[in-house]
């Protein structure tokens, strides 16, 4: 289950910055391309991964099948991280699935582990263009006449990733459904509440109401986790990648919609119940016409209830890693103080109409 | 007595400097760090303006929900907690309304603090 998890530091995350590891990553290239010679041009660290590291590589291929200039990402771990993420490998092999059902994605191309090159797992894969910045997704004036489409496209993307089925030879290293659906998932939000100096009524309140309305089991499908606006990059208006695959697992496929459309991914829109971009009907038409099943609202909500949790409880998981890891990152300081937001969109939830007149 | 300007006073002129005269002067990539750093001094502003007052206000209604103060703050809000897993409030209504009611004045206090634009956003203030 994403998100359950204690800030951890891996132990191969303390080593050098990948910028002294240039000639070990070009010698990495040159062999899994073909290449006679690959020289790095440019290597700079991407703004986004709040708990990976991701790094735009520009290399020039000599010979071999990307012979001339490539643009390619890194990603591999930052020094601290939350438990429950999956490792680098196993990123990349959820990927290269998703890639192979035709989800918009960058192109997976390679990935070590192999501590002589940076130290620390890693997989490159192709860059793809354009912004995933939310904010500016959900309050950009030019894209507004297109963002009903983008949502309906997300919607059957979303269906296509749920066509990934267990079981998989491939991702075998992902739990079974029977060990990560909603009973697991709130017996780990509350093991962290057990661990957490700061006790949170609010949080409790709505795992209780979890606790008393899990849905009866499905069919589990692959779900990304992390299915969100601010996860998926667009140039201009078209759709280049979704990104971020680092808590994907086997799942309803409603807990993809439930995240999609919670309150905490609406950014500058809270009123586009779909991920800040356009209303639910219009995303649902996309994921239903793909997968020609019906959404159903009820899942939906238990779901969208849980990401409310989910969201709290690793914003403090984040803070966590200020806290606790003694990361020194302002950003992720402040990331624990959004658990509250998620508390009030459970009270929202859960309790409509119920705020007290004189609060 | 402490010196004037006040604390919150100084950390409102210091964000304004920072907003105003800093920001223009920072190349476009730390623009969002000091964001960040004015945001940070904003919460520390407001905080320090509002004290303790609607924490303990918040803990007097969990103490009447109980009729017994006898926990202390954190206990008190720890059983508070632990009761809300458990659905002791459940079983009265009465008693579990008050408790939700409880919840609410606690979530808007924080986001007072924490984020009051967001509160805003919802239509709460």
């Amino acid at each position: 289950m994403a998100g359950t998890g204690s800030p951890q530091s891996e132990p191969d995350g303390l080593g050098p910055p990948v910028e002294d590891h240039r000639l070990a990553l070009a010698r990495f290239l040159a062999v899994e391309s073909g290449a006679e010679r690959v020289e790095i041009t440019a290597l700079a660290a991407l703004r986004g991964g709040a708990i990976q590291e991701n790094w735009a590589v520009d290399a020039c291929f000599t010979g071999g099948g990307f012979a001339g200039s490539q643009r390619l990402v890194l990603r591999t771990a930052a020094s601290t991280g939350v438990a429950d993420s999956l490792g680098r490998l196993e990123e990349f092999a959820v990927l290269k699935s998703a890639y192979a059902a035709g989800v918009t994605v960058p192109e997976p191309l390679w990935a070590s582990d192999d501590p002589e090159i940076l130290g620390k797992p890693f997989f490159i894969m192709r860059q793809v263009e354009g912004s995933a910045a939310a904010h500016r997704i959900t309050r950009d004036l030019a894209l507004e006449p297109a963002l009903p489409a983008i949502a309906e496209r997300l919607g059957r993307e979303l269906a296509r990733i749920h066509t990934i089925r267990p079981p998989l030879t491939d991702l075998a290293f992902l739990a079974p459904y029977e060990e990560v659906g909603p009973v697991h998932q709130i017996a780990g939000f509350r093991a962290y509440l057990d661990r957490h100096p700061a006790p949170r009524p609010v949080l409790e309140w709505g795992i209780r109401w979890l606790e008393t309305h899990v849905p009866a089991p499905t069919e589990p499908v692959l779900c990304h986790h992390d299915f969100r606006t601010g996860n998926y990059m667009l140039q201009g208006a078209v759709l280049t990648g979704i990104l971020d695959w680092e808590f994907s697992g086997w799942g309803d496929p409603h807990e993809d919609i439930g995240w999609f459309c919670g309150k905490g991914w609406r950014f500058a829109r809270l009123d586009r119940e779909a991920g800040g971009i356009a209303d639910r009907t219009t995303f649902y038409r996309g994921y239903e016409s793909e997968s020609g099943r019906r959404v159903d609202p009820q899942r939906v909500f238990f779901w969208e209830v849980l990401a409310s949790v989910r969201w709290a409880i690793i914003a403090l998981q984040q803070s966590d890693r200020y806290m606790i890891a003694g990361e020194c990152n302002l950003d992720l300081a402040l990331t624990g103080r959004r658990a509250t937001e998620c508390e009030l969109e459970l009270l929202m939830l859960l309790d409509p109409g119920g705020m007290p007149g004189d609060a | 007595m402490r010196d004037l300007p006040t604390g919150p006073g100084l950390l409102a002129l210091a964000r304004d400097v920072l907003l105003r005269d800093l920001m223009p002067l920072l190349p476009p990539e730390a623009h969002l760090e000091a964001r960040l750093v004015a945001n940070s001094m904003a919460i520390a502003e407001r905080e320090a303006i509002s004290g303790e007052a609607p924490v303990q206000q918040i803990l007097c209604e969990v103490e009447t929900l109980y009729g017994d103060g006898s926990n202390g703050e954190a206990g008190l809000l720890r059983q508070f907690a632990g009761d809300l897993r458990a659905g002791v409030f459940e079983e009265n209504q009465s008693r579990e309304r008050s408790a939700r009611e409880i919840l609410w004045r606690l979530t808007i206090a924080k986001l007072r603090q924490a984020n009051p634009r967001f509160l805003n956003a919802n239509g709460l203030s």
